[in-house]
């Protein structure tokens, strides 16, 4: 069974999304979110602690999220580590990159609770 | 009147008299005069052609005149100057306000749970105890708010959505305005030509990434062929 405490790092370079992501998991029972504006600042958190699942956007300005997730799986210490790709862009060439990088499942916004909660049971387990 | 020799018959009588007979003056003259009439025909078409270039030249500047008047109309209107930069200004605007509109539902919506949290913990304590059959239907009524508001969250999505719209409708008119600014930089409106900076470029070259916003319904993938795509390859 998931462990409705474990570590979500969710990274948007929008405010608002942010906050829209970890309120849906605090709706779904997560209680250990933490958030970062982009790819390099994600990437400063991952050094300084572990982290259950990365819930990422693909697009945003230093690093985005493709690139944030090339460096994750490159990395012994955080390769395992669960990378689901929010985004708005539902290109098929996408799809594949994210998948071809090692992401764990993909999300197209706008999305709902329900969804994040069947990407989330894919990747992690049922909860 | 004598008949006329084809020119080839003509070349050939001529190519024949090389071979030693003599040729009358009166052939080398019907011969010239065919060169002539075909060369003249020729004459004729390249002039045919060189006056339909002309043509299609004045055509041409008669557009890039117009285009100059236009641009000029551009200029004294102020659409590169001015309106291309302020619609950037109003796009920037309807950012910051629906960013700030979305934070403030959002806001409420957290002051919402918690209210209901607080409501739930006083029927609680209250005393005498509340019915257990009262409390479970305002458990229920809590359950539905609260899944409300959720939808209100999952509802403020299009703050992000339309945020990227608009930066890629800002991208655009930035391109548009810099293509305006150079063309009448280009007609020789110099004083504009300050504009046209590098860094703009570069900062344009750096949002490249960017500039992709979200997918228009009936462009991309829905969530369904994504999640098909994902089975065949995870």
């Amino acid at each position: 069974m998931v462990d409705k405490n474990m570590r979500i790092l969710v990274i948007d370079d929008a405010q608002t999304m942010r906050r829209i992501v970890i309120n849906l998991l605090r709706q779904l029972g997560f209680t250990n979110m933490q958030e970062a504006d982009d790819g390099t600042t994600a990437w400063e958190r991952l050094g300084q602690e572990p982290y259950d699942l990365i819930i990422s956007d693909w697009n945003m300005p230093k690093m985005t999220g493709i690139d944030l997730l090339r460096k994750v799986r490159a990395d012994d210490k955080y390769k395992a580590t669960p990378f689901i790709m929010v985004t708005a862009e539902g290109k098929r060439e996408n799809v594949i990159a994210a998948v071809q990088a090692g992401v764990s499942n993909y999300i197209v916004k706008p999305f709902n609770a329900a969804t994040l909660k069947e990407k989330m049971v894919k990747v992690i387990g049922d909860f | 009147m004598t008949e006329r020799l084809r020119l080839s018959e003509r070349i050939a009588m001529l190519e024949a008299s090389q071979k030693g007979d003599m040729v009358p003056a009166s052939e080398v003259w019907q011969l010239v005069d065919a060169i002539k009439e075909v060369f003249g025909e020729k004459v004729d078409g390249v002039h045919g052609q060189t006056s339909q270039l002309y043509h299609e030249l004045g055509e041409l500047a008669k557009f890039i005149n117009s285009a100059k008047k236009e641009l000029q109309e551009v200029k004294e209107s102020n659409i590169a100057d001015e309106h291309l930069p302020n619609a950037n200004n109003h796009l920037d605007a309807i950012v910051k306000m629906t960013e700030q509109a979305t934070s403030k539902i959002m806001d409420e919506c957290d002051r919402l749970g918690m209210f209901h949290a607080d409501l739930r913990e006083r029927l609680l304590a209250s005393e005498p105890p509340i019915d257990p059959n009262v409390m479970a239907g305002v458990d229920d009524a809590m359950t539905q708010a609260e899944t409300s508001i959720t939808h209100i969250f999952e509802a403020c999505n299009f703050q992000d959505i339309t945020v990227q719209r608009i930066q890629k409708v800002v991208k655009a008119l930035q391109e548009i305005e810099r293509q305006v600014l150079r063309m009448v930089v280009v007609f020789g409106l110099v004083e504009n030509e300050g504009k046209l900076d590098e860094a703009t470029k570069a900062e344009l070259s750096e949002d490249a990434a960017l500039l992709q916003g979200p997918q228009l319904a009936g462009q991309g993938l829905e969530q369904d062929d994504i999640d098909a795509i994902l089975a065949k390859l995870l």
